[in-house]
């Protein structure tokens, strides 16, 4: 019982990456990475075009596994205390307990109700009422429902852009992950869509962890407990939100902050 | 720098000739052009001046119906000493030799050429419907193998290589192919092996013998499965292909493994495109003469398919009654030889004498089957301009 709530207090971190090399074939794309990701925490990875950002998200749930010679080739990702290039570790499990919102929005040509029940029905959900269940509360959390409750057998690619986004999101959070991967998710929308993922997304951090990767500082400012900054495959700096933005203990953070690079 | 008098032309050309060669090669692919299109309408309207008034009527229905719902037949035209002319089949040529009696002249029989020709048409409905089949299932197969699972490598290119020189097979090679592979050494389930069986493995109850299926709608459906295998293939891939890489990044993010990624995320979306251009795929096999002259088709056959000296079944009996009988003479309609459209047609040009009316069924026939593969073409067109106007992300 103390242990037990010994480890409520200082939950261990959902995502550990721990002295990790990646590389795309003969290329390495990054370099001795540590990063701890704590829960029900907004996580916002940032830095220039081409840092290996994207690719650091893609370790988490092994999207990378998708790129024939893409492996990591030193130290290792724990989700939930599990080292995730285990043998025993099932991928669709995996991906199951982390989710992840891409950049473009990309909703199937199925109606509203199909692409949310799509993951549950992937992991073989037939009740009809578990499903019905699911998809009004994924929709609720991706403050979608009231906006389509009337028309959920609607095609989805009808749907706005940003609401386009806000579906792949609830989508994604159907099959209630632990993490949600978001892989600039507002860099195609319109301001005022961007405005209400990122309300969205402050709401889902209390049932959510969420890490994003994200090109505006600003959004990292106003979302994020904690930031990354990448720079050529390396971790440069990794602390809470406000002092890295305050206070850069970097001269190359503090020198991207400014503008003197990108 | 003075200015230049208005009377002069800034922007005269110079006579080094590139105005003339521009308009000598627009001439000229303007007249290539031109003779594609004239050759092809030139073509369509022969074929359609000769041949729609035999499929055509001025009477009620307005269709000959005699040629298209009857076998092939000879043709007899008896000739009195007035010089009309009686067109008529085998049983009406006695009759009217004994009503013209001393003022009949001369007789003329001219094979295939009376009656229609339904067993050509029949025959080349079956042969598609086999070689689609098995070319659909077996081209499909392969186009999501090397679309969605093989790494990107030698084998590859390897497989790429043997589906380019597939289609650059002449289609008599595959017709010897298919007499040596399928006619002759494909397996079947029988209880005493041929003598010509290749060899023979008992399996206790039977044996599967590899003795070939002989010439019938099977060998020449399968056979002009490979010859389209190629189209198939090809025309699948790119419909997978296009189908958006995102869609299948997201299901596996969402923990799908690969094959429900493909069964739900890409198949569905790629299926109409698979489906419009295999018709085209149907067009190909309805129009190959040398791959089923030595497998299915035969220059003459007085019997459509299931048309067999065989008892009737029981009267009182429905058809579950006697399923298995009815299941093994439905198929038995794949296991005979028959006429087809395209050989049908070489029949007709090439093995008979040539005569008005000979070529009354030649044009005839050449008739039915354009429109037969033009319709089945536009209509692959149609499909897919409509497809592509619903499915676009």
């Amino acid at each position: 019982m103390s242990a037990d709530s010994a480890a409520k207090t200082t939950p261990p971190p959902v995502v550990q990456v721990r002295d990790m090399d990646f590389c795309y074939g003969a290329s390495k794309a990054l370099f001795d990475i540590n990063l701890e990701v704590k829960y029900h925490r907004v996580t916002a990875l940032i830095g220039p075009s081409g840092c290996g950002k994207s690719t650091l998200l893609r370790c988490i749930n092994r999207m990378n596994d998708r790129v024939p010679s893409a492996r990591v080739t030193k130290g290792e990702v724990l989700v939930k205390g599990k080292n995730i290039h285990d043998a025993d570790v099932d991928l669709t499990q995996l991906r199951k307990q982390v989710g992840m919102v891409f950049q473009k929005s990309n909703p199937f040509p199925k109606s509203i109700y199909e692409n949310v029940a799509y993951g549950l029905r992937i992991h073989g959900e037939k009740n009809k009422n578990a499903l019905d269940e699911a998809v009004e509360r994924s929709l609720r959390h991706a403050a979608l429902w009231d906006e389509l409750k009337d028309r959920l057998s609607a095609n989805a690619l009808a749907l706005s852009g940003g609401q386009q986004q806000r579906l792949c999101i609830a989508r994604a959070i159907a099959t209630l992950p632990d993490v949600l991967l978001m892989d600039e998710p507002c860099s195609a929308l319109d301001p005022i869509s961007t405005l209400k993922i990122e309300e969205l997304m402050s709401q889902l951090a209390r049932e959510y962890t969420i890490v994003i990767v994200t090109h505006n500082m600003q959004q990292a400012v106003r979302i994020s407990d904690f930031t990354a900054f990448l720079h050529l495959g390396k971790l440069v700096e990794f602390s809470p939100t406000e002092e890295l933005f305050t206070n850069p203990r970097e001269k190359l953070t503090e020198a991207y902050l400014r503008g003197t690079f990108s | 720098m003075s200015p230049v008098s208005i009377t002069e032309n800034p922007f005269a050309g110079d006579n080094s000739g590139i105005q003339k060669r521009e308009t000598i090669a627009r001439w000229a692919l303007r007249v290539g052009s031109y003779i594609v299109v004239f050759i092809t309408v030139a073509i369509m309207l022969h074929i359609f001046i000769k041949g729609a008034p035999v499929t055509f009527q001025s009477k009620w229905p307005f269709v000959n119906t005699q040629f298209l719902t009857e076998l092939p037949a000879t043709l007899h035209v008896i000739e009195d000493k007035q010089g009309n002319h009686y067109e008529t089949d085998v049983n009406g040529a006695d009759a009217i030799k004994k009503k013209l009696g001393d003022n009949f002249r001369a007789e003329k029989t001219i094979s295939y050429s009376g009656g229609g020709i339904l067993g050509p048409i029949v025959g080349t409905a079956l042969l598609v419907i086999v070689s689609v089949g098995v070319a659909l299932f077996l081209g499909v197969a392969c186009a999501i193998y090397l679309s969605e699972y093989a790494k990107h490598g030698k084998f590859l290119e390897m497989v790429r290589l043997a589906i380019l020189n597939l289609a650059g097979v002449p289609s008599v090679v595959f017709g010897l192919f298919g007499l040596g592979a399928f006619v002759l050494t494909a397996p079947v389930f029988v209880d005493v092996p041929a003598d010509r069986s290749v060899f023979a493995i008992p399996l206790g109850f039977t044996t599967l013998s590899f003795e070939g299926w002989d010439t019938c709608v099977l060998s020449g459906g399968f056979t002009l499965a490979f010859v389209i295998l190629p189209v198939i293939i090809t025309a699948s891939e790119q419909c997978l292909q296009a189908v958006p890489q995102g869609f299948r990044e997201t299901s596996m993010a969402l923990g799908a493994t690969r094959w429900q990624t493909i069964r739900y995320s890409v198949l569905p979306f790629a299926t109409p495109g698979i489906l419009t251009s295999s018709i085209l795929g149907i067009a190909r096999a309805a129009g190959e003469t040398a791959p089923i002259m030595f497998t299915a088709a035969l220059a003459f056959k007085d019997k459509l398919p299931w048309q067999k000296d065989l008892p009737p079944l029981p009267a009182d009996a429905s058809i579950f009654a006697h399923w298995e009988q009815s299941v093994s003479r439905f198929l038995g309609i794949f296991t005979e030889s028959v006429q087809a459209l395209p050989y049908h047609i070489y029949t007709l040009a090439a093995k008979i004498p040539q005569n008005e009316y000979a070529e009354r069924a030649q044009y005839g026939s050449v008739f039915v089957f354009l429109v037969l593969v033009a319709s089945l073409a536009a209509s692959s067109v149609l499909l897919r301009k409509r497809l592509r106007a619903k499915y676009r992300w």
